[in-house]
């Protein structure tokens, strides 16, 4: 009975880091926002697998539905609209063609090791008996996956959708993070809650803001943020 | 320490009209912002008459406060516990957020008039209302769940704010500032899951009593650090502070630099006060960032072309005062006296930039509106056309420079005597430094404005009030280093 059940929950973090990692390596936008759906999905059994049902109707709504209609809405800019639908160049905006350089990406590998490390030590204080089973408790693992690979992919993107998905997945990650450190007490959940919430306004926002800014400025504009940003002002 | 933040057992119970006026407090500012959208007042007359029971409201608490001490107060919502506590910083912090809000609301119908920004301009007033609300609930909240949510409200405010001016530039840097933001608050929520997963307490007073030094204290400490220092642009953190005031409104920079960056700050050193009550490395590690960051904010703002540039980078460099007074505040053993003289440094240096900040912003915005042109180069001739701006402008720096009799002196002289005391020869060089490079950059200002050869431009004429709000909040900050001891008292009060 008790090995099953750790099937179940061992197959549903699996497939929450599959979710992840695809959504967050995918350089098709459209696919990768509708990863995030997936992902949110399994994030909702997760919480349904947790026995935290308001959770659960929280991710549902606020994850899976508004925060992904907030996605595609986003993606809906990329599009060109009316004359140019006709044209064949409809499919590469939503593509996302940067390439980085290879010290870039080492350097964000290395973030996110660091970052993995870092919470692997915090669990290693909290939960003491993760250090000499950690495959009992596979939700969290996945968690620390999660959390290490999507704050990587969150330095590593330059096009600003994918660094709102690396947000979101990073979001998750955290909660379950939280869920697992602290149990699905009240004042946990509240704390999950309240982080839904913002990461759904913050959603909104952001797409919001991307769909003006391709409006104004064109899709060049969407991948400049991170060029400047290693300068400090 | 704790009894500073009114983190300790309250003598009374809260009375029943002191419960209404709390509701007011955080209840009206959202009230007023959503009226404000929907008439989009155009004339300052029914600004200032809403501003005035939110100012009320206030008074109130401080007549309450002075009378019964520490209140508190605690509800059961749905298992969870939610708290809130009115102690000597919360009312002193409330008090500046309202009365600096106010003046950012006055500001605002004359610089809409003048700039003619269209529709989107009516979501300038709920914006700036949840901004309030969320800052005076960060002020008085005690509970780890409260902040967040008071803190994320606040973010997300300032962020829609910030983007109302519509310029790719302003779009660009605000999305960066949102992403920034949002990781900052999951590191925070990180270090307050590793708190409740440990010690099992969102409570601030109970935690800080369960509290024992060690490798998750440290763990917790460097997360909500992280976190917070991103939200409040300390200094390596900084980088996406600049452009984002470079393309906003005036008022909204103002209310930004004044208020929204100090809550984060508020926040840190609550919680490092409790966690880290005797680290001696965290603190001063903060410290030295901030003896770098006086000296390459005022680099940075000394060698630039753009007075927001200026004014913004100038906020970096005073928030380095700030961070350098960490190790007096919360490292172990520094005597009562050093310790309670860097408290009071640290607020007055506080408030005095949260005032002198928003009248330079509103100055810079002035003379930005006025002569057309956002570089330094443009200022050239206005000593002669526009004085008032300029006198505010300079009213505001000698603040920020800490000539007396200003807040800015009084504040130093304080932090001063506490690093001499403590011997913390260092610090001192740094923020002397800080001085320099302070006036070096003020009167680049004052060098390219009192060029009296430049030819005549055409100005465009600036509404009373713009001049008049500004005027008002440089002179506080001047008055408050002569007043100085009416908000310290405020600060002692509480405890012993």
């Amino acid at each position: 009975m008790i090995a099953s059940f750790n099937l179940i929950e061992g197959g549903l973090a699996l497939c929450l880091c599959v979710a992840a990692l695809a959504c967050l390596f995918d350089r098709h936008l459209l696919r990768a926002s509708c990863l995030f759906v997936v992902f949110a999905l399994f994030m909702t059994l997760a919480w349904w697998w947790l026995e935290a049902p308001w959770l659960a109707v929280a991710e549902l709504i606020l994850g899976a539905l508004l925060t992904g209609a907030s996605l595609f809405y986003a993606l809906r800019a990329y599009r060109p609209n009316g004359a140019a639908s006709s044209h064949r160049a409809n499919a590469t905006p939503h593509y996302d063609s940067f390439r980085g350089s290879w010290p870039h990406g080492l350097t964000r590998a290395l973030l996110a090791l660091a970052w993995c490390f870092m919470m692997w030590g915090a669990i290693r204080f909290v939960m003491p008996e993760m250090v000499y089973s950690p495959a009992e408790h596979p939700l969290v693992m996945a968690a620390v996956v999660i959390a290490a690979t999507a704050m990587g992919a969150f330095a590593l993107h330059h096009h600003l959708l994918r660094r709102l998905l690396a947000f979101n997945i990073l979001g998750s990650g955290v909660f379950l993070l939280l869920a697992g450190m602290a149990g699905t007490e009240e004042g946990a959940q509240a704390l999950i809650s309240v982080g839904l919430a913002i990461a759904w306004l913050g959603s909104l926002l952001g797409a919001l803001l991307i769909r003006h800014l391709f409006l104004l400025e064109g899709k060049n504009a969407l991948s400049l943020d991170s060029q400047t940003k290693e300068q400090p002002q | 320490m704790t009894w500073r933040f009114g983190l300790t057992e309250a003598t009374f119970e809260p009375l029943w009209l002191t419960h209404w006026v709390l509701a007011a407090t955080l209840a009206l500012p959202i009230l007023f912002g959503l009226l404000g959208a929907l008439f989009s007042p155009r004339r300052t007359l029914p600004v200032a008459l809403v501003c005035v029971p939110i100012l009320l409201t206030g008074v109130l608490l401080l007549m309450e406060y002075q009378q019964a001490g520490l209140l508190r107060w605690q509800w059961q919502v749905a298992g969870v516990t939610v708290s809130l506590r009115l102690g000597g910083v919360s009312i002193l912090m409330l008090l500046v957020t309202q009365w600096v809000g106010a003046a950012a609301a006055l500001y605002t119908p004359g610089h809409l008039r003048l700039t003619n920004p269209g529709k989107q301009a009516r979501w300038l007033w709920p914006l700036m209302g949840v901004l309030i609300s969320a800052l005076s609930l960060i002020w008085l909240a005690a509970d780890l769940l409260t902040l967040y949510a008071a803190l994320e409200l606040m973010g997300l405010a300032a962020v829609g704010m910030l983007l109302l001016s519509g310029k790719p530039a302003a779009l660009q840097a605000g999305m960066r500032y949102l992403l920034l933001a949002l990781v900052g608050s999951l590191a925070y929520l990180l270090g307050v899951a590793l708190i409740l997963g440990y010690w099992g307490q969102l409570n601030l007073q109970a935690l800080a009593e369960v509290v024992e030094p060690g490798p998750v204290a440290w763990i917790a400490a460097a997360l909500i650090g992280a976190g917070l220092a991103l939200k409040a642009a300390l200094f390596p953190l900084h980088g996406w502070l600049t452009p984002v005031h470079e393309s906003a409104w005036t008022p909204v920079s103002a209310l930004h630099a004044a208020l929204v960056v100090k809550a984060s700050l508020f926040i840190l050193l609550m919680l490092w006060n409790i966690l880290l009550p005797s680290s001696l490395f965290a603190p001063r590690f903060v410290a030295w960032l901030g003896m770098l960051a006086i000296v390459w904010g005022g680099l940075v703002a000394w060698r630039s072309d753009s007075l927001k540039t200026l004014v913004a980078s100038s906020t970096v460099a005073q928030l380095g005062y700030l961070m350098v007074a960490f190790p007096l505040i919360i490292g172990p053993d520094i005597p009562p006296l050093p310790k309670a003289l860097a408290w009071e440094g640290f607020w007055l240096q506080l408030i005095g930039h949260a005032l002198a900040k928003a009248a330079m912003f509103m100055a810079a915005g002035n003379l930005i509106l006025a002569t057309g042109e956002s570089s330094l180069k443009g200022l050239a001739g206005t000593s002669r056309r526009l004085p008032l701006s300029l006198l505010i402008f300079g009213l505001a720096s000698v603040t920020l420079m800490g000539l007396p009799p200003s807040s800015g002196f009084t504040a130093k002289w304080l932090l001063l005597q506490a690093m001499v005391m403590t011997q913390q020869w260092v610090a001192v060089v740094a923020l002397l430094m800080g001085t320099l490079l302070t006036a070096a950059y003020v009167f680049r200002v004052f060098r390219y404005s009192f060029d009296e050869t430049a030819p005549r431009h055409h100005y465009q004429p600036l509404a009373p009030s713009m001049d008049l709000v500004a005027l008002a909040l440089a002179l506080a900050a001047f008055a408050l280093g002569l007043l100085a001891h009416l908000p310290l008292a405020l600060l002692q009060g509480g405890g012993v």
